[in-house]
């Protein structure tokens, strides 16, 4: 396991050297999840409350032609049915709420479809009743007739020409056609290169399915005219911009409260078409209305993400130096629009990755089909890793080179020029050549073909796959852009009269353990121990601004944040103690909560004194700031990349097409490590999610649009069984900045893992021909390609 | 209350198929007929030669009774690849066969050992249905509205050797295919033999020996290929989002010869002193 | 015989507690929990047996409590997440899973505390592969179960006082 050697893991309360950070320390969190006393959106009883529950299309396509509510009226304990032309009175978005709240170019939609839907499971009438039985009870009277239309059930068919509409506003299915960038030389690099490997790939259509689905209480209450939210999201500054626009309430009005969230992995952001009809219910009946979502709903409606394929080719050297790609990209957005053409730049300038690639072509294609809309599912642009992964090893192949070979020939040394991608950011600090040579190191490769080639002539096929990756965790200061502090972290610190540090911060945390890591950093800065800190997250009446977790920020850029407001806080609180014992404020130091003269073994006072001292006023002299609060703003510094290699070993059953992973490593660099364990939690996490994409996962629509992957039986997590013990080992980068080195780690292993996974499958059935130009690779497929390939 | 009722009245065993039915609404009947207060319907009756197991015998009771267990040792194979630990403490071995789930594992075992039901219904007393005339297509058995299944009647598996083995996407799955195969052999030769395959058909799929003309025929590597072979070919599974038709065919055949191997294997150590089990 | 809209008398134990309320016959035992008798630590993730969130233990034996309606649990013997710890003091298995931080988001958490808590019980010193097969149908989505191992692996290594 990975706690830093010589640290005390676990121990509450026992710094390392006197520090907390770089230590295990037990989470803050813990003790209400483990007991039962947790506060989950579905644990919430409001007197009064309601429940709501939703009509939902049974088909892809369709004109809605009729709506019939007068059963469902009458229904016992029904309080009110709403359809999509009500709700359109009620909340009237001009485009697409999407990410961080904020309106995007796009078709207009209603909250709840009026005219058509454009999906399986896409809403279409809210009943709210005394008890969500008796709210589904009353859906099942809702009358809907539909008249069928075409269903665009692939990106192929919905861009075809003479397809069906989606939006009529959307021509061709066309969400986006992005131009052709070119950065470096391209036709230059093709020109000199001495082969091209051109291939096919793609991924598919895959989800979040944290295990809880979303939820939202409503509560609106008339005499204020204002709007309480009780929400499981990822941020609740973006939930309250996303309902405030949507339900035309100033801001101020609305209050986003979130508590206890059972994981989201992006999902849970801003405010989807169900939670503000939800609001608007709530508006109208003055009560609070609460809707937790099902495991159908959230399966079909709550969105899903990576299907995304790619025509790729390569430009490289007959040594293996990739001079450079040309990319052409085709996203299946979805019917509403979502995340899709947003996460297009993201993937087009990370895709080079960390090898020295001179040239790159991109084009990115954008269609609307009738399926849940693309959001973002941890690390959303990883298809750059997958796509540049792949091919790697399908160029290793070409040339019979040791895939791990190809990589170190294309890896720049550390502080060899250029040291930037082609795409523009800088690489400095990047350690993903000693990350690779550890790889190799501890696979022991040579050892592992010996052993390949014994099983093989005993009929079994064993292979083994890498990945390197980098991973903007938050990423380097983006070129010629001026700092927007509306992308920084923003952490405000104070005390309290009891001596309590406060952080508060707009982060949300659904399983990271911001509670903990904020508060070791918190407290190693300020000089107080652990249990004297608490972080405050989840209320807009208190939270800073920014738009809450996603996108590996928190290491860094909340993190950094806390570190320069806890220090400014310091500052204060040692001026206003100078004053109050007559010592010169750079005598003096802050240790476990108490203020001494450095040197000196006996305290003067305590944190808590100066905080009465500064509330009442009275010991002090004018001109004293008596404000013992502080506030810091972030933008991640210099560096910022997280990355390295990941290796998974695999056996294949050649008869029944089924993979077990064997052994699965990460050698990864995060910087420096707050929390050891919950670095390597979320590390874990992660990988697990990329297997489960390979092996398991996957969302399914049939040729007519019909969704087929509704239930926990269809869609298939990892179990206990299906993940490995994870190896962990850390490299530290060059620190690159004073004083925060901590990166993000949030993302990097489902980046990683599916190319690891599907680049030591392809090298299991190398011998037998298969070529692997797709992520999903069940059983039933992978005899498919074995068939394929014997001919 | 079955008579009286019909088809609108569901008997509730174990709950564990029927419960997910009515929570997704696939099933909505107007009655539920709750056999777990009924007292004395858990006994697994050990008679001369055979087992009686009364309906509300849960498949967890079941895996903790070594003396089935030693009498049946299919099911010391197969009861641990049904769902997980919490099923199989609710779910019941009769249920399993009433509910006919085409990818359940214990009607195929049933069929293998030829088990037999007793039915009972208010007006017409008792009859015994045996396995053969039971399942009837997906999720469809031979039962009548308003009959109960008291309970199955299972032989003690003769000499020889046996086994459950299932191809599923993660354990305790239901099967892509799952086969229960009893073997009897003398002097190399094919005694008896019987294949029952789930989950790949609209229902369990048996071969004897004699349909199979394998009765006296060696048991070798070929005659195993040609087993695998002509059963894979004539089945007809239903594709789904986890395999297509094509694949549960080959799979099926990889069964075959993995399952009469290991039950080869095990014919031939013989029973396991312990356990009894191998046999 | 009950009414669909009827709702029947329901006495059980809980916690080692008598409890008692009404549930029309189709109400599950895990909604009966959290909504009548607001015992909301037993979480639902699926309402369809899969995901194993709901698990609670029934006459000491682990079951689904979104597969049992409530009327099935008359007169028996339920222990939910909140009845394992004593006086809401964590107990060994709490105790060693918090130390190997176990969980992440905490949904799973029940479901999977309830499942081990039984496992720990019926095999005091388990393998590790005993521990996944006994947690192999409980999902969790945050953490690739290696620390969930970690933490009931823990247990067997720390002797619990006076337990």
């Amino acid at each position: 396991m990975g706690t830093e050697a010589g640290s005390v893991p676990g121990r509450q309360g026992v710094p390392v050297g006197e520090r907390f950070t770089g230590s295990s320390v037990k989470r803050m969190e813990d003790p209400s999840l483990l007991t039962g006393h947790a506060f989950f959106v579905a644990d919430a009883r409001l007197p009064g409350m309601l429940h709501a529950s939703f009509v939902r299309s049974p088909l892809p396509h369709a004109r809605i032609l009729r709506v019939d509510a007068a059963r469902a009226l009458e229904a016992p304990g029904v309080v009110a049915v709403l359809d999509g032309w009500e709700l359109a009175k009620l909340a009237a978005p001009h485009g697409v709420t999407g990410e961080l709240g904020q309106a995007k170019d796009g078709p207009d939609f209603s909250i709840l479809a009026t005219d058509k839907v454009r999906l399986v499971g896409d809403p279409v009438v809210l009943v709210v009743a005394e008890d969500r039985y008796l709210a589904e009870d009353a859906c099942d009277l809702v009358e809907v007739e539909y008249e069928e239309l075409p269903a665009l059930a692939s990106a192929e068919q919905a861009l075809a020409a003479g397809a069906a509409l989606v939006f009529d506003a959307l021509p061709g299915n066309l969400v986006s056609a992005g131009e052709r960038q070119e950065f470096g030389d391209v036709s230059q690099a093709f020109a000199k290169a001495d082969l091209t490997v051109a291939a096919q790939i793609r991924q598919h259509r895959h989800q979040n399915v944290p295990m809880e689905g979303r939820g939202i209480v409503a509560s609106f209450d008339k005499e204020s005219g204002s709007l309480l939210v009780n929400a499981a999201t990822q941020g609740v500054n973006a939930t309250r911009e996303a309902l405030a626009e949507q339900l035309s309430l100033p801001q101020e009005k609305v209050r986003v409260q979130a508590f206890d969230i059972g994981g989201s992995f992006g999902l849970k952001f801003g405010a989807s078409r169900e939670e503000v009809a939800v609001c608007a219910a709530s508006m109208v009946l003055a009560r609070p209305v609460a809707w937790i979502e099902d495991r159908y709903e959230n399966l079909s409606a709550s969105g899903q993400a990576r299907e995304e394929s790619f025509r790729a080719e390569a430009a490289v050297t007959s040594e293996g130096r990739v001079l450079g790609l040309n990319v052409e990209m085709l996203i299946d957005a979805g019917a509403y629009p979502g995340l899709a053409a947003m996460v297009v730049p993201t993937v087009r300038e990370m895709v080079p990755g960390p090898y020295r690639m001179e040239a790159l072509a991109f084009q990115a294609t954008v269609a609307a089909t009738n399926k849940a809309s693309y959001v973002a599912y941890r690390g959303p642009w990883a298809s750059e890793t997958f796509l540049r992964e792949r091919l790697m090893d399908l160029i290793a192949k070409e040339l019979g080179v040791e895939p791990l070979e190809l990589r170190l020939r294309n890896v720049a040394h550390r502080g060899e020029s250029p040291s930037r991608m082609v795409t523009g950011p800088s690489l400095a600090g990047l350690t993903t050549r000693e990350s690779l040579e550890l790889m190799a190191e501890l696979v022991n490769l040579p050892e592992f073909r010996r052993r390949q080639q014994r099983a093989l002539e005993r009929g079994r096929h064993l292979g083994i796959g890498f990945a390197t990756f980098i991973e903007p965790a938050p990423g380097p200061r983006a070129l010629d852009k001026p700092p927007d502090p509306d992308e920084m972290e923003h952490v405000r610190v104070g005390l309290d009269e009891d001596g309590r540090l406060l952080v508060y911060t707009a982060q949300m945390p659904h399983g990271q353990g911001h509670r903990t890591t904020l508060a070791q950093i918190a407290a190693d800065q300020f000089g107080v121990d652990l249990s004297q800190v608490t972080v405050v997250v989840g209320d807009t009446d208190s939270a800073p601004p920014g738009f809450g977790t996603g996108g590996s920020r928190s290491a860094t850029m909340t993190g950094g944040a806390t570190l320069h407001a806890a220090r400014r806080l310091r500052t204060k609180v040692l001026e206003v103690a100078g004053q109050l014992v007559d010592v010169s404020p750079d005598q003096l130091e802050i240790r476990h909560g108490e203020i001494f003269q450095a040197g000196a073994p006996d305290g003067l006072l305590s944190v808590a004194e100066v905080a009465r001292a500064a509330g009442d006023g009275s010991q002090l002299p004018e001109g004293v700031d008596r404000d013992l609060q502080a506030t810091a703003v972030f933008d991640g510094g210099e560096g910022g990349w997280s990355g390295g290699t990941h290796c998974a070993l695999v056996e294949v059953d050649r008869e029944t097409g089924q993979v077990e992973v064997l052994r699965y490593l990460v050698v990864e660099d995060c910087g420096e490590l707050i929390n050891p364990a919950v670095v390597e939690g979320q590390i874990r996490g992660g990988v697990a999610q990329g297997i489960g994409a390979v092996l398991l996962e996957r969302s399914v629509y049939d040729e007519s649009g019909q969704f087929l992957s509704g239930t926990l039986m269809d869609y298939l997590l990892p179990t206990a069984h299906d993940i490995p013990p994870i190896e962990i080992h850390h490299l530290q980068s060059v620190l690159l900045d004073q004083d925060v080195n901590f990166r993000g780690v949030g993302e990097g292993g489902m980046i990683a893992a599916p190319a690891a996974v599907c680049n030591a499958i392809a090298d299991a059935l190398g011998s037998l021909g298969v070529e692997i130009k797709e992520q999903h690779l069940p059983p039933a497929r992978i005899l498919e390609l074995i068939a394929e390939a014997q001919g | 209350m079955l008579s009286d009722n019909g088809p609108d009245a569901r008997v509730l065993a174990g709950g564990q198929s029927l419960i997910p039915m009515l929570s997704l609404r696939l099933a909505r009947p107007g009655l539920l007929v709750d056999l777990g207060r009924v007292p004395g319907l858990d006994r697994i009756e050990l008679g001369a030669g055979s087992t009686f197991v009364s309906c509300m015998v849960r498949e967890a009771q079941a895996e903790r009774s070594e003396a089935l267990l030693r009498r049946i040792p299919l099911l010391r194979d197969t009861l641990p690849l049904i769902g997980h630990e919490a099923i199989r403490n609710r779910g019941t071995l009769v249920g399993s066969l009433c509910h006919a789930d085409p990818a359940a594992e214990l009607p195929a075992v049933a069929l293998a050992l030829d088990a037999v039901v007793t039915a009972q219904s208010a007006s017409r007393g008792s009859r015994r249905i045996a396995a053969r005339d039971f399942f009837l297509g997906p999720y469809t058995t031979s039962l009548q509205d308003d009959e109960l299944v008291t309970g199955v009647e299972m032989a003690d598996q003769p000499p020889g050797g046996s086994c459950f083995l299932e191809i599923s996407r993660r354990r305790g799955d239901f099967a892509m295919a799952g086969l229960a195969a009893l073997l009897a052999i003398e002097a190399g030769k094919v005694q008896r033999l019987r294949l029952s395959f789930c989950a790949v058909g609209d229902r369990p799929i048996l071969w004897t020996e004699q349909e199979l003309q394998v009765a006296g025929a060696v048991l070798n590597d070929d005659l195993i290929q040609h087993l695998a072979e002509t059963t894979s070919a004539a089945l007809r599974p239903i594709a789904d989002v986890h395999g297509s038709a094509a694949y549960k065919r080959q799979v099926a055949a990889v069964l075959v010869r993995r399952a009469i191997r290991l039950a080869q294997l095990r014919a031939e150590s013989g029973p396991d002193p312990e356990t009894g089990s191998g046999g | 015989m009950y009414g669909p809209d009827q709702k029947v008398d329901i006495q059980l134990s809980v916690n080692g507690m008598p409890r008692r309320g009404a549930a029309e016959p189709r109400r599950t035992l895990a909604d009966f929990l959290r909504d009548d008798l607001g015992l909301t630590g037993t979480h639902l993730g699926c309402e369809h047996g899969v995901c194993g969130a709901c698990t609670v233990l029934v006459d000491g034996e682990p079951a689904r409590s979104c597969l049992m309606l409530a009327v099935q649990a008359e007169g028996r013997q339920v222990v939910t997440i909140e009845g394992l710890a004593e006086e809401g003091k964590m107990g060994p298995l709490q105790e060693a899973m918090w130390e190997e931080h176990s969980f992440q988001c905490g949904f799973c958490t029940p479901g999977m505390l309830v499942q081990l808590s039984h496992l720990l019980k019926t095999n005091p010193t388990p393998t590790e592969a005993e521990v996944r097969a006994s947690i192999s149908g409980n999902l969790c989505r945050c953490t690739g179960y290696e620390s969930i191992v970690r933490g009931a692996m823990a247990v067997t290594r720390r002797q619990p006082d006076g337990d």
